[in-house]
């Protein structure tokens, strides 16, 4: 089934994308500075291609669940970025080379500081939970994260990989 | 053009926002060493931390409701630059990711460690049907929206979902980002395998969890990435036939043997 798309939806989708992008970049360049390791420099410049290249790949994936909404972005996002990134497209070596100047954790630091304002609304909701029910949320998180963890260290074990 | 003019004319929160990161890039990564590795405390989650004081004792006056709606749209669209990078990695690690391929699926069972391990905590804490909505699934969107369906979001199994997902949504990701690093200090499992445990939950705690293992294991940065990511990607595609088919039916089955177990001693 395929939806319509308004100019301002548009507009908005490459709005909020280019804000954070502009924040990602600057805050990239400052992580680089304080990370202690000169060698591991990226100027705003430096880092602009690889940046132009996430946001492109965020855009096209954003618009791509706007028309066709049944498949996730994150699963558009996931074909394209490997697509364009792995060793065997003729691609590859420029954007992992553009890519890897943009740090993985300023690439996410903007995201949650518009969540931790967002979270501010729903706090009076969360302070009503009592601290039984937060309890069994962190033994929920525990045992789902170790779970994984566990099998995944027994396979890679037998796999010889670790 | 309403909803492009709101943004806009927002502009000052965005430099607030604008502010908070670069200020806490600016801090960057606090490790404290424990005798194994370290535990991290990441910028991203100091700046998670911050927005939300700013919202709740509001110091600057622009940050209100208005804007934490309009939050919420940034946090759904924006992170798909860093699931960009996340992708654009796991492409360049494509071979690695394909030879792991069997742990990566196999991996995908492991919430049913969620059951065992906190269902017989909820029952022992005095819950009732809605350990089942709490702890059938790590309670993300789509066990929500499952849930709700089933059996109604006012039921006892809607209201335990709805629990852990609030929970999960306020404090998961801080709280994933400090459990992958403190896990990954102990030393007792791979990182490898600790980075495929990080795609279990939202896209927040995955970018959380697998940004504390990278600061922590800087020399293995790619393929914790691409592992996570690609891990996140399954459990997108996945998670919802797991919870219909293994996870619930489960969950229940043990409630039915474990239930009267509990209620028994609490009446002796």
């Amino acid at each position: 089934m395929e939806k319509k798309l308004t100019m301002d939806k548009v507009a908005e989708f490459v709005l909020i994308l280019a804000i954070s992008a502009v924040i990602s970049l600057i805050g990239n360049t400052i992580n680089t500075i304080t990370d202690g390791n000169p060698d591991t420099f990226v100027s705003i410049l430096d880092g602009l291609p690889g940046m132009l290249i996430l946001f492109a790949i965020a855009i096209v994936s954003t618009l791509l669940n706007a028309v066709f909404p049944k498949i996730p972005t994150i699963i558009y996002i996931t074909f394209i970025g490997i697509i364009l990134g792995m060793p065997y497209s003729p691609t590859g070596a420029y954007v992992a080379e553009q890519v890897n100047k943009i740090g993985l954790l300023p690439s996410v630091t903007p995201v949650l500081a518009y969540a931790g304002v967002s979270m501010g609304k729903d706090w009076l909701e969360f302070k009503k939970i009592g601290w039984r029910g937060i309890v069994v949320a962190i033994f929920v998180m525990i045992g789902t994260y170790v779970g994984s963890a566990l099998i995944a260290q027994i396979i890679l074990s037998a796999q010889g990989i670790i | 053009m309403e909803n492009t003019k709101n943004i806009l004319k927002n502009w000052p929160f965005h430099l607030v926002i604008c502010v908070v990161v670069l200020l806490c890039e600016a801090v960057n990564t606090i490790s404290i060493p424990v005798s194994t590795g370290s535990i991290m405390f990441l910028p991203m989650l100091f700046a998670m931390v911050v927005s939300l004081i700013l919202y709740l004792t509001k110091p600057v006056k622009i940050v209100k409701k208005e804007q934490s709606v309009l939050s919420s749209k940034f946090v759904i669209i924006a992170i798909g630059i860093f699931l960009a990078k996340v992708a654009v990695t796991s492409g360049t690690q494509l071979p690695q990711v394909l030879a792991a391929g069997p742990a990566l699926i196999l991996q995908e069972f492991g919430n049913l460690g969620t059951i065992i391990l906190a269902l017989p905590f909820a029952l022992l804490l005095g819950f009732k049907r809605e350990a089942v909505g709490m702890t059938h699934s790590i309670c993300r969107e789509p066990n929500v929206g499952y849930i709700a369906s089933k059996y109604g979001l006012d039921s006892p199994e809607g209201r335990g979902v709805m629990t852990v997902y609030v929970v999960g949504t306020l404090v998961g990701t801080i709280f994933m980002g400090i459990m992958a690093s403190a896990l990954g200090a102990t030393g007792l499992l791979h990182p490898y395998a600790l980075a495929m445990a990080c795609g279990v939950g939202s896209g927040s705690m995955m970018a959380a969890s697998s940004a504390s293992l990278v600061s922590a294991f800087p020399e293995m940065a790619e393929q914790i990435t691409a592992y996570a990511g690609t891990s996140n990607v399954l459990s997108n595609a996945d998670g919802i036939v797991m919870t219909v088919f293994i996870g619930l039916p489960m969950c229940n089955f043990l409630y039915r043997k474990l239930e009267p177990l509990f209620s028994r001693k609490k009446k002796a």
